[in-house]
């Protein structure tokens, strides 16, 4: 597990003494590394797991057993004969356990279901007023979950939540190294709300920023797929960038990386050019002066104006929606060309409501981009709009659940056990929070400051 | 009325009337002249009739012709090896309305890998993307039809009631939507109630469903039922049981207007308007099939039928006028003529 997620119930490093290791850990060790190779596929057969993990035959068959007995493998149909007996192939049983993920945003929230495997079996999107605190926040959250259960659920239980919110999660400091401080709804500080949602559920929760998270979904399902080096780009009220480098996702000293939005640009940020809120009132008041006559005819009828009126009216040819939107383009396009030149991407993927306004966005950032960057660093970079909408924040979650709780260090903690419910470290976290959200009023502090 | 639940994919709703053909784009499609094939859970039932009609009509109006009217029973494998025969067949679009979630996914996908686009009405299946595997979901804001039958059955639930749920045990988009949303709206405004739920997963079940329900749950006093027919073996099943227990439901079948209109157990329904979805759903063919990327969600909202307006909404839901049942209920002086 890397020392920088912020999970609840996440596990610090295992406290290794100097020396030869001991038989358990050892043993630990193997069946973690065995049961990863064949979840992710890289061996299926005996022969192949013996040579890929460099463990003797007698410790492969006896690992195998013990996952089989855990019901973490099963085996499956024969494979082709190579001057031999037929090998067996053993395959993962990703129904073992089911993954729980949530978005929450400024006016919305997500939710899904998904097996280990971290593909989404159902998800469910539905506007939200955060005006109400936390607490109704995180009773509508397992009033859903439970409802995604009974629908999807399978007998073994939940391993794993993931959940995104909107701005930067701080990683854990020393005092809370199992929850991150949730800055991103400011009067949330102080509310133990990862803590209630481990208890309400019973098992590890981790936090990512919104961005991050649906940077994930983009690399794992979206235009992303088997690259390793890519930027997503968050164009919505807040801008926000996740960086994959070297196929992992980078995350920064304080977990604060891809803050672009607060990028200085023509005297102010970028979020002040391209925020969907300042694209907004412009729009607003385009259509209140008669600037742009399709914008007049929206606040006619509708008596409001989006973003989503504004790609309309560009792609019916309004000549202020076409100027407004390409302006928005080119400022983005003009801060992430330095990004390009400084992490080399093959694919910078732009997401959210403003990018969803269609192609004459995409073209600005695209010019630009291709305009400022070096020939080298933008000789075979795609531009792209994602495809994957809401859902991507969602996918992403239930990837970055999957992947932590196979990751090594904390695979070693409870695969004896049968579930990452039982991992100790995460059942000592569960009995502090149960103490901590029992007696600690469910009370706002005001807001910590974020680095950046 | 306003949309209020979001897209498959947590879109924002761009309702049906704001999606327009201009008329640069309405010649060059007659010129193209399109075929389109339909392809539906059933072609039966009075929804899927209007909604034919709605996509027919439109596409017409836009010199396309639809070629072929596929009704699947609601069988999941003849809808699977029916949209793997129209993948090869010279149709330039599919308009479908996905049956089951999961299953459905891979053969509606067959209909973009060869080519063609994909239009998909009420339900998108998990793990299918606008602009990759389909140009827009057209439908009505089923949470919102949720939300209206949950307000129009609440003033009949005692304090502290219980309410069954009559819930479809399929994986499907726009059934699930109307239950979370009933749910939510019964927490947030009527707390004192409690929720029991019962599931069927053929309509031909729901009367049987219903009885376990009636019999699990003696206390029973108010029922949600997803939509009209499983709502008609609901109202069976509690006159069978000896009670009256007051029922809403989505959509406005012939029987269950009767039952509301002559003040039967049925007290109010959420109503859709097919023939506007149809409407809207060839009108974003065409604009699809001309790279226009029309929006991902295309929604219409519902709306409340009580027995006080139920003839005029029969006539607005089906183009028709109201039956003499549903005339006589409205003015009861015209049985003594």
């Amino acid at each position: 597990m890397d020392q920088g997620s912020t999970a609840a119930g996440e596990i610090a490093k295992p406290r290794r003494t100097a020396g030869r290791p001991r038989a358990s850990e050892s043993a630990h060790g193997s069946l973690a590394t065995l049961l990863n190779l064949v979840r992710t596929g890289a061996a299926t057969t005996r022969q192949e797991l013996e040579s890929q993990s460099e463990l003797g035959r007698a410790v492969v068959a006896d690992r195998l057993a013990t996952l089989l007995r855990l019901g973490l493998i099963e085996e499956g149909e024969l494979g082709p004969a190579i001057g031999g007996r037929a090998p067996r192939h053993v395959r993962f049983r990703p129904r073992m356990g089911m993954i729980l993920v949530a978005v929450l945003d400024h006016s919305s929230l997500a939710v899904g279901v998904s097996d280990l495997s971290g593909g989404l079996l159902a998800e469910h999107h539905e506007a939200v007023e955060l005006a109400g605190g936390p607490e109704p926040v995180v009773q509508r959250l397992a009033t859903l979950f439970a409802w995604m259960l009974e629908e999807h659920g399978s007998a073994a239980g939940i391993w794993g939540v993931g959940l995104a919110v909107p701005g930067a999660v701080e990683k854990p400091d020393g005092q809370r190294l199992f929850a991150p401080a949730l800055t991103a709804f400011q009067n949330w500080d102080g509310f133990p709300f990862v803590e209630r949602l481990a208890t309400a559920v019973g098992a590890p929760v981790w936090v990512r920023s919104g961005v991050q998270m649906m940077t994930m979904g983009e690399l794992k399902s979206g235009s992303g797929i088997g690259l390793t080096d890519m930027i997503f780009v968050k164009l919505g009220r807040s801008i926000g960038a996740g960086v994959i480098s070297e196929g992992a996702l980078h995350r920064g000293a304080h977990g604060a990386a891809g803050m672009v939005g607060h990028t200085f640009i023509d005297g102010g940020t970028l979020e002040g050019a391209a925020g969907s809120d300042v694209l907004e009132r412009e729009a607003r008041l385009a259509a209140e002066s008669g600037r742009s006559a399709y914008l007049a005819e929206v606040l006619e009828r509708a008596g409001e104006v989006s973003v989503t009126d504004a790609g309309h009216g560009a792609q019916l040819g309004d000549a202020f929606c076409i100027d407004l939107l390409g302006r928005c383009g080119r400022a983005v396009g003009e801060v992430l060309a330095p990004l390009a030149n400084l992490l080399n991407p093959s694919l910078i993927v732009l997401g959210g409501k403003v990018a969803e306004t269609g192609d004459i966005l995409l073209a600005a950032v695209r010019e630009a981009v291709y305009r400022q960057a070096h020939p080298v660093v933008t000789r075979d970079l795609r531009i792209l709009r994602s495809q994957m909408g809401g859902s991507a924040g969602l996918v992403g979650a239930a990837q970055v659940v999957a992947e932590s709780l196979f990751d090594a260090r904390f695979l070693q903690g409870w695969i004896t056990l049968g579930s990452p419910r039982e991992h100790p470290e995460f059942k000592e976290f569960l009995e502090q929070a149960t103490v901590e959200t029992s007696i600690r009023p469910a009370r706002p502090r005001p807001p910590a400051r974020m680095p950046g | 009325m306003a949309i209020t639940g979001l897209g498959p994919h947590g879109e924002r709703a761009v309702p049906a009337d704001q999606v327009r053909v201009s008329d640069g784009d309405a010649e060059a499609a007659r010129n193209r002249r399109f075929s389109v094939a339909v392809v539906l859970h059933t072609t039966a039932s009075d929804w899927a009739k209007q909604e034919l009609a709605g996509i027919v009509t439109t596409l017409g109006r836009y010199g396309a012709a639809v070629v072929e009217v596929v009704d699947c029973d609601f069988d999941i494998d003849r809808q699977v090896s029916e949209l793997l025969r129209l993948a090869s067949e010279p149709v330039e679009a599919v308009v479908s309305i996905p049956i089951g979630s999961s299953r459905a996914a891979d053969a509606h996908r067959a209909i973009p890998a060869a080519g063609k686009k994909l239009l998909l009405l009420d339900n998108a299946p998990t793990g299918m993307l606008p602009g990759k595997d389909y140009v827009s979901v057209i439908s009505t804001d089923n949470f919102g039809l949720g939300q209206i039958g949950a307000e129009l059955l609440a003033p009949h639930v005692p304090q502290g009631g219980k309410i069954g749920v009559l819930a479809y045990g399929v994986d499907f988009f726009a059934t699930h939507e109307r239950e979370i949303a009933f749910r939510k709206w019964m927490a947030a405004h009527r707390p004192d109630l409690s929720l029991v739920r019962g599931k069927f997963a053929d309509v031909s079940q729901a009367k049987a469903a219903s009885a376990g329900l009636l019999q699990a749950n003696p206390d029973l006093s108010g029922l949600f039922a997803v939509w009209d027919v499983p709502a008609t073996g609901a109202v069976a099943a509690i006159r069978d049981a000896g009670k009256a227990i007051p029922v809403t439901t989505v959509d406005l079948g012939n029987d269950v207007a009767a039952d509301l209109a002559g003040g039967g157990l049925i007290k109010g329904i959420a109503a859709q308007l097919p023939y506007d979805q149809g409407v809207a759903a060839g009108i974003a063919t065409v604009l699809g099939l001309l790279e226009r990327q029309p929006p991902p969600w295309i929604a219409l909202p519902g709306f409340s039928v009580t027995a006080s307006n139920v003839v005029e909404a029969y006539q607005v839901v089906w183009r028709a006028p109201a039956p003499t049942a549903l005339l006589r209920a409205r003015n009861p002086r015209t049985n003594m003529t």
